[in-house]
């Protein structure tokens, strides 16, 4: 019950910080994109439209975790707001995963909002049937996880560092999410059992965000595009991997958290 | 006690003047730093990243968008005509950006099927690189095996571009073989391998293409071929039997009118935007007139011969039987 009103506080703050703004930025550009795409390229404006709508809902998503993320437990240490809730009975950990949940929430207002947006962008130009519209939700859903992960790594470092260094250090590791496949590769490359071995373990303790761009060696975006289906068990798997990395990175953060000293 | 930025009102109009005039010498001094670099050793026409794999690795799982991008720069590379003429090869980065929007997304059929045609038409109108569009197509041929529009291209590729008459039979072989190939590509097949090379084929080929195509440049493209090949028939027409008019009445027609009086034609033809050819007595020449809408496009020089030869036979079969 705390952690809710922590996360229901939380979600109004951002709230507050206007981050809602972003969806106008969107709309602009979806309903920029209809028109102009015509102009610009020949062929493919649904796929076109499907893409930049989905990419943008991805980097937009991706930026509010980082840039809200960071500052969530900072601010209130800076504030020292944070004096005053924890003289209440409430747990440290309850304080963070409060805080996780209420921009998660957020961040779930934003996906639909702009998803809904891009399945009125679709609508109106009126090639696409709304079954096919259905075909995109594995596909935010599937963004929403690696935001979710995304937010869990900015929590972790907010609860230590400050927010310049929180939003480097959770940008490098959101685009060596990205190359994960390769130190694998690397390793096989080096042929030395011991690079072997540290690249493997590093590929298991890195947060592994093309595992929610690429689902059974597809693009999932592009699977969206083309209309093609996307495993539900896939989708399973994407899901068991994002909760269990996400409990251990709060539970990381709580922990480091509880442990700090507060003056 | 208020903050005043400035102890004077006109301080505040001093450093916005002084802002002014920096800004000024700021243009006049880049001015100068320009005139001392030479410009034209920088080629202007620069892919920065031409490699597809490193793009892909640094979509950063936005392939599908950064597919989309590159497709749109194709198609403005390749459609800005004025600014192709000007570059120093009209089409270097073509293959190269094909190459990366077909590696980011392999499914986009219309960049094999419309970039092929792009790469293979002979400049101004293409790259003239029919070896590169066949590398487009291949490329899609292995990653979408099942779509026998690409090996039509194949085909349409080797027959009309590099006259490879036995290979373009044997690709419409292989898309006749594929499911879904409509019942014409085995009949196409075996005329690409029995004979090849002659007007009717390439008549036949351009005609599939402007059915086929749902893309309006393609089918603008194929629609001038068709003109430019009636073009060459009616022209070589007209010469033929100018020749023979001339052989009969010892000289040449005043008009193009005198052949039908004479009648060797039922009727003068018009071009195919419908304005008559131009016809000069003196030299004999037959040419479109500078009225003509259509965009006539260079074609081999056999077709016209071989349809003058054409011409012969059937006249001469024709004369015989009234004999």
């Amino acid at each position: 019950m705390r952690v809710l009103a922590i996360a229901g506080n939380t979600f109004r703050e951002t709230i507050r910080d206007k981050i809602l703004y972003n969806l106008i930025l969107f709309a602009l550009l979806m309903i920029l994109s209809s028109f102009v795409l015509g102009q610009l390229t020949l062929g493919y404006e649904d796929k076109v439209i499907v893409d930049l709508g989905l990419s943008s809902i991805s980097i937009f998503g991706t930026l509010i975790a980082i840039f809200i993320g960071i500052g969530l437990v900072y601010k209130e240490l800076e504030r020292r707001t944070v004096y005053a809730l924890l003289a209440k009975p409430v747990h440290r950990w309850e304080f963070i995963l409060g805080k996780y949940l209420g921009l998660l929430f957020t961040l779930v207002v934003n996906l639909v909002i702009m998803a809904a947006g891009l399945v009125l962008t679709l609508a109106y130009r009126g090639d696409v049937p709304l079954q096919s519209c259905l075909r995109l939700i594995p596909a935010v859903y599937l963004i929403f996880l690696s935001l979710a992960l995304t937010t869990a790594v900015a929590l972790l470092f907010s609860a230590f560092s400050t927010p310049a260094l929180s939003a480097l250090f959770t940008l490098f590791l959101w685009i060596i999410g990205h190359f994960n496949a390769d130190l694998l590769q690397f390793a096989r490359t080096t042929k030395s059992a011991a690079a072997e071995f540290v690249s493997g373990i590093l590929y298991y303790v890195l947060p592994n965000i093309s595992n929610f761009n690429m689902v059974d060696s597809r693009n999932v975006i592009q699977s969206a595009a083309y209309q093609e289906p996307i495993h539900a068990s896939a989708v399973g798997w994407a899901t068991v991997y994002a909760v269990l990395y996400c409990s251990i990175l709060l539970a990381i953060t709580a922990t480091v958290f509880s442990r700090r000293d507060f003056k | 006690m208020s903050m005043r930025p400035f102890s004077r009102p006109w301080h505040g109009w001093l450093l916005v003047a002084a802002c002014l005039a920096a800004a000024w010498l700021i243009r006049t001094a880049q001015d100068q730093i320009d005139a001392r670099q030479n410009r034209s050793l920088v080629d202007p026409d620069v892919l920065y990243f031409s490699s597809p794999r490193a793009v892909k690795a640094l979509a950063l799982g936005y392939d599908g968008l950064i597919a989309d991008v590159y497709w749109m720069r194709a198609i403005q590379y390749y459609g800005r005509r004025d600014e192709a003429a000007r570059r120093q090869v009209r089409y270097k980065n073509l293959p190269a950006l094909l190459d990366i929007v077909t590696t980011l997304d392999p499914r986009m059929l219309d960049v094999y099927r419309a970039g092929s045609i792009f790469l293979a038409e002979p400049e101004p109108l293409g790259a003239g690189e029919p070896l590169e569009a066949l590398r487009l197509l291949y490329k899609g041929v292995s990653l979408r095996p099942l779509e026998w529009p690409l090996r039509f291209d194949q085909g349409f590729v080797y027959y009309l571009y590099l006259k490879d008459y036995r290979r373009a039979g044997q690709a419409w072989l292989e898309a006749s073989r594929v499911e879904g190939a409509p019942p014409w590509m085995e009949g196409l097949a075996a005329h690409g391998l029995s004979q090849g090379g002659d007007v009717e084929t390439a008549r036949y080929l351009w005609r599939r293409q402007l059915e086929g195509s749902a893309r309006a440049d393609v089918r603008d493209n194929a629609r001038n071929h068709l003109a430019s090949i009636q073009v060459d028939e009616d022209i070589s027409t007209l010469e033929f039997f100018l020749d023979k008019y001339a052989a009969t009445h010892g000289a040449a027609p005043a008009r193009l009118e005198d052949l039908v009086r004479a009648g060797f034609l039922d009727h003068v033809p018009l071009d195919p935007s419908g304005v008559p050819y131009q016809y000069n007595s003196a030299t004999g020449a037959v040419t479109l007139s500078s009225a003509s809408r259509v965009r006539y496009l260079e074609m081999p020089d056999n077709y016209r011969k071989t349809i003058k030869d054409n011409l012969a036979r059937t006249f001469t079969a024709k004369t015989s039987r009234h004999q």
